[in-house]
């Protein structure tokens, strides 16, 4: 699969497409590359994005969201030559005390459903990104390159947007007790209608792995 | 159909291209529109922040956030306390197989929530167990088990009763809470939509204000354009151009109508000129032509009365009957031509020599009545009436020119209805400014075409005609100041309308107006 029919999968999946963000300094990324019947594999370590100190924030019982997607990329900079993405879905389960965890990628866009037992295996679940499919080896570019992961903790998701555009238009009916639903407002109406994404903000990760060349991946 | 359509988009361009006035008038209207809402404009964003931030409190956001971990912490409470009782009834339990049975039974009565409870054995065989039936005191409820391994082996399993409105209730909450933090980050964006959102209503009521502006514009500006039109076609010498002044009663309507009126009486008194110069020319060729044919009329006479003495006193007369005869007749025809001629002369100089108009006050109505009482050849000829519309018709008068125009005029339709007797009906009558004279008959009228002829000099369209009658007529009445027009009467004949200046008649109004 190529990079853009990989893109504009995901793009389908309805979930998040990758934004610009202010360029700062990636932190290393651990990954690993391997060729099987001249298909590229990625298995990267995201574990440095998911501290144990998140558990606070993902266990708190609403649905999180962490969009993950891991690129390749020339080493010198470019266009992704082979990009993958996936969206997670994140809710703690008050009563069971268990994560329920939704997985969208291009595979499964409809969503594969895991439960996991406790942050431990959450977190190992989020960090281990095995195995993912970067299309053939031989699109690798011949330079060297390196592989990118951006992470995105509870972006601001389509449906979100929609949610609050829906919240903007009909605005809770104020001074009218028990008036259910809401009362229709043009100018919301207007303003949900021009209502955009907003820049990323904090919880997006940038990650950079060491620079591979071609030879190292098609030898294993 | 392409020239059609040509047309179609010319006009649409025409409609779309803006004077200079209109833009200014749009602009004008723009701004006074939207200047006040620029500033509210201003303000709007400060208005959503602050009822953003009233609706979303962060400490609403934060305790809204925090209820499922509530729950979480009220589920962990409860499932400690089932634990706890599920010890202590483990540790009640008799070793006796039917007094266990008892002790299950009336633990179920003596524990909240315990619905069910079951002593396992060492091999998982049940060896007594107590379920209850009563309802539930707290409504609908979920299972919530409980173990506890027994010391001497085997295990009780107890299941509790845990209220299935807190699963609603949280999931409730966390859709609420995720609904919040979404708006609570979207919270800037949410800002810059609603200010966003003025903006474009801003521009959509300046664009309204604009069209309604140039709409308004444009009613002006298309009557003054129109008007700047005329005056062009004016100053090119165009004197038929007139506008249209609409209904309306404003200047430029004022403005119209005082344009109008102006072309009108310069077209007037050119028309006059042009009449007058036209028919003094003509005056000139009779008076010569006059001249002319009355000098030899008299030798003529005279040789032809010394042929005739001649032939009285010649003795053959006697002997020749037949050229007695030829000369009598010959006679005859001599004088009735030249009386013929005698006539036309004398038309003809009186044409030449019409006088110049002395007008002096009279009134129209009063002078129609006295030129019937005292014109009985006319009442001879014909049937004649007079209809008097109005009262008082105070005009400037020449009274024995004026008498030669009604006589014209009587004795053209008199001559029309031949050999038939002619009807004929005189009017008087006033408008605003001006007293109205109709003369007209019941005969063939005048042809349409011929209309615009009539009034030149030796137009006619009779055997014995000189065509001179309309020409004084309309010399005489111009003279007056006044207009003249052929038309057709109301049931067929001829109909003949002359318009007179009005005399004031105030005290200290001048009399009569300046010959012309
Ligand atoms: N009352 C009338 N009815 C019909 N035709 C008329 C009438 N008055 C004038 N005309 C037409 O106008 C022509 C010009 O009239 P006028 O100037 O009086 O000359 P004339 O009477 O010598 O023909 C007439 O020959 C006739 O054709
Ligand atoms: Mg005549």
């Amino acid at each position: 699969m190529t990079a853009r029919v990989a893109l504009a999968v995901a793009l389908a999946v309805g979930a998040i497409a990758p934004r610009p963000v202010r360029a700062a300094a990636p932190e290393p990324l651990p990954a690993r590359l391997a060729g099987r019947g001249g298909e590229l594999f990625a298995s990267v370590d995201l574990s440095a994005v998911f501290a144990p100190s998140l558990e606070r924030q993902l266990g708190n019982g609403l649905t999180n969201v962490v969009a993950v997607w891991v690129a390749i990329v020339p080493e010198g900079g470019g266009e992704a030559v082979a990009l993958y993405g996936r969206v997670v879905e994140i809710l703690f389960d008050v009563w069971e005390e268990t994560y329920t965890v939704v997985v969208k990628d291009a595979r499964a866009p409809g969503g594969a459903r895991t439960v996991l037992r406790d942050f431990a295996a959450l977190r190992r679940f989020l960090s281990d990104e095995r195995d993912l499919d970067m299309g053939l080896v031989s699109e690798l570019p011949s330079g060297r390159f390196v592989v990118e992961a951006r992470v995105e903790v509870n972006p601001v998701s389509k449906e979100q947007l929609q949610r609050t555009r829906e919240y903007i238009a009909n605005p809770p009916a104020t001074g009218r007790p028990g008036g259910s639903g809401g009362s229709r407002s043009f100018l919301g109406a207007v303003a949900s209608f021009l209502l955009r994404e907003p820049d990323p903000g904090t919880g997006v990760h940038r990650l950079r792995s060491r620079p591979f060349a071609r030879a190292e991946v098609a030898a294993r | 159909m392409s020239a059609r359509l040509a047309g179609a988009a010319r006009r649409a361009a025409g409609a779309l291209r803006f004077s200079r006035f209109e833009l200014k008038i749009a602009l004008a209207l723009v701004i006074a529109a939207t200047l006040p809402l620029l500033g509210a404009l201003l303000l709007a964003g400060r208005v959503a922040e602050e009822n953003l931030s009233l609706g979303l409190d962060p400490r609403v956001v934060q305790r809204l956030e925090g209820i499922p971990s509530l729950y979480g912490d009220l589920f962990q409470a409860r499932k400690q306390l089932y634990a706890e009782q599920a010890r202590a009834l483990a540790r009640g339990l008799p070793r006796n197989r039917s007094a266990a049975n008892a002790y299950l039974a009336s633990s179920l009565e003596r524990t909240p929530r315990l619905r069910r409870v079951t002593w396992f054995g060492r091999d998982g065989r049940i060896i007594a167990e107590a379920e209850t039936e009563t309802p539930n005191p707290e409504g609908e409820w979920r299972e919530a088990p409980a173990r506890v391994a027994l010391p001497r082996g085997g295990r009780l399993e107890c299941v509790f009763a845990i209220e299935a409105r807190f699963f609603a209730e949280v999931n409730e909450a966390r859709e609420l809470a995720e609904l919040v933090q979404g708006v609570d980050v979207l919270r800037s964006e949410i800002r810059r939509s609603y200010v966003r959102a003025f903006g474009v209503l801003l521009v959509a009521w300046a664009a309204g204000a604009a069209a309604v502006g140039i709409w308004l514009a444009r009613r002006t500006t298309r009557r003054l354009s129109a008007l700047l039109l005329a005056v062009r076609r004016l100053a090119a010498g165009d004197l038929n151009v007139q506008v249209d002044p609409g209904r309306g009663t404003d200047e430029v309507a004022g403005l119209a109508r005082a344009f109008n009126a102006m072309v009108r009486e310069v077209r007037e008194s050119r028309d006059r000129i042009v009449y007058l110069e036209k028919i003094s020319g003509w005056q000139e060729v009779a008076r010569r032509l006059a001249h002319e044919i009355k000098n030899p009329l008299t030798p003529m006479k005279l040789a032809f009365q010394q042929l005739e003495a001649r032939w009285k006193t010649s003795p053959a007369r006697a002997s020749d009957a037949g050229f007695e005869q030829l000369l009598g007749d010959a006679g005859e025809i001599v004088r009735e031509e030249i009386g013929t001629l005698q006539r036309l002369v004398d038309e003809f100089s009186g044409f030449a020599k019409l006088p110049e108009v002395r007008p002096e006050p009279a009134d129209l109505g009063e002078f129609a009545d006295e030129f019937l009482r005292t014109s009985p050849q006319i009442r001879e000829a014909a049937d004649v009436e007079l209809v008097r519309a109005s009262g008082a018709c105070p005009v400037a008068l020449d009274k024995a020119l004026m008498r030669r125009v009604l006589a014209n005029l009587a004795s053209n339709a008199v001559e029309a209805a031949r050999p038939g007797r002619a009807s004929v009906h005189l009017g008087v009558s006033r408008t605003r400014d001006r007293a109205v004279l109709t003369v007209s008959d019941e005969g063939p009228g005048v042809d349409r075409a011929l209309r615009a002829r009539i009034f030149d000099p030796y137009f006619t369209t009779k055997g014995s005609g000189t065509g001179l009658g309309l020409a004084i007529v309309k010399k005489i009445v111009l003279q007056h100041g006044g207009e003249i027009e052929a038309g057709e009467r109301p049931g067929g004949g001829a109909s003949f309308t002359i318009a007179l200046p009005l005399r004031a008649t105030g005290p200290d109004a001048p009399g009569a107006p300046a010959p012309r």
